[in-house]
């Protein structure tokens, strides 16, 4: 597969946005994207926290690659 | 509070029915009430109790795939650090990495709204009926997809592991895999199979049954462990005793072992048809029997 510097800039933005949101769900008292009074969500901390390394993965794969000789 | 003679019935019921494509959540929802066992299943302890059999399970499949995971693991890393993929571990992991995300971001965003759906046994009844039609038109699929191969010439094998036309995971696209994965989120309704939803996924994708069931076992894997780790902390004041819940799991993987051998070795031969009959008696039953 070919890679694509805009496709890998995207992911790497995409890794950014979750980091925030992970270290907001972790620090603030929010009911933002979750059911019930504003309380501490750490499952959407864990969650997001995956999401992040999964976004910079896939940056990584869609970062153009020298090809070999 | 959930009883201990419950809790140890729920996770023989668990292990029995989380891997056969028959619903484990739509079981243990339907089946304690068609027997007359009165329960609360809007308990707030039920569903962590559930997830706390779900680690049994998670267990039970980790020990089954033991060397697959371990090749996985390996090919996972090796691969997100290279950047691309360079050998079938890499691919398989891969393939489940993608396979994984749309199930687990789906389920973790719906998980609370089809909660409400879990405590009523008629609405499981009638996806249990569901989940049995999902099954039979996954075979119905299948079946003139073979004959269509007979008609045009193509010898017929009594294994299906000898058929060229039908693949092994290594011949899953990823697009295939995530696919799948989105059909594994319809297991957060209670009645829905998640292994029978992904097995017939991957029989019209074109896996060969054997493999279809070892994708689908290795696709739930993550997806179960992380649903027992992320609700056992919310059993709280409700949380059976130690020595039970351990008890539990405990039984819960040791019978879902036992029926995972049993359905691969079923399937190298067998067809997913008894279980889609299977359910829809069940849901039919307990669409008459409870009210």
């Amino acid at each position: 597969m070919r890679g694509s510097r805009p496709l890998a800039l995207l992911l790497l933005a995409l890794a950014v946005v979750f980091a925030v949101l992970t270290i907001f769900y972790f620090t603030v008292k929010t009911n933002f994207l979750a059911s019930g009074r504003p309380a501490m969500h750490w499952k959407h901390a864990v969650v997001f926290l995956v999401l992040t390394l999964l976004a910079v993965i896939a940056a990584n794969f869609a970062r153009p690659k020298p090809v070999k000789a | 509070m959930l009883g201990a003679g419950l809790i140890l019935f729920l996770a023989a019921l668990q292990g029995v029915t989380e891997l056969f494509p028959v619903s484990s959540l739509g079981h243990a929802v339907v089946v304690p009430r068609l027997i007359g066992l009165n329960f609360n299943e809007s308990s707030p302890a039920f569903v962590p109790v559930l997830a706390l059999l779900h680690l049994g399970t998670a267990a039970a499949l980790l020990f089954l795939y033991r060397r697959d995971w371990v090749r996985i693991i390996r090919g996972f890393f090796t691969a997100a650090v290279r950047g691309r993929i360079e050998g079938p571990d890499q691919r398989l992991a891969m393939l489940l990495v993608v396979g994984t995300v749309p199930a687990g971001v789906i389920g973790f965003l719906l998980q609370d709204p089809l909660k409400s759906l879990f405590g009523d046994p008629r609405a499981a009844s009638a996806f249990l009926i569901v989940n049995g039609g999902i099954l039979f038109a996954a075979e119905i699929f299948r079946r003139r997809d073979e004959r269509r191969r007979a008609v045009g010439g193509a010898p017929v094998l009594a294994h299906e592991e000898d058929d060229p036309a039908y693949q092994g995971i290594d011949g899953l696209s990823l697009r295939t895999a995530v696919i799948v994965g989105i059909f594994q989120a319809g297991a957060l309704i209670p009645g829905i199979s998640r292994s029978g939803i992904t097995m017939a996924a991957g029989l019209v994708a074109g896996l060969r049954h054997e493999e279809a069931a070892r994708f689908a076992f290795l696709l739930a894997t993550p997806i179960i462990l992380a649903a027992g780790l992320l609700e056992v902390p919310d059993l709280g004041s409700d949380a059976p005793t130690l020595g039970v819940g351990i008890a539990a799991a405990a039984l819960s993987g040791v019978v879902a072992y036992a029926s995972a051998r049993f359905l691969l070795r079923y399937l190298r031969l067998g067809r997913l048809d008894p279980f889609a009959y299977y359910c829809a008696a069940l849901g039919a039953a307990g669409l008459v029997f409870i009210h």
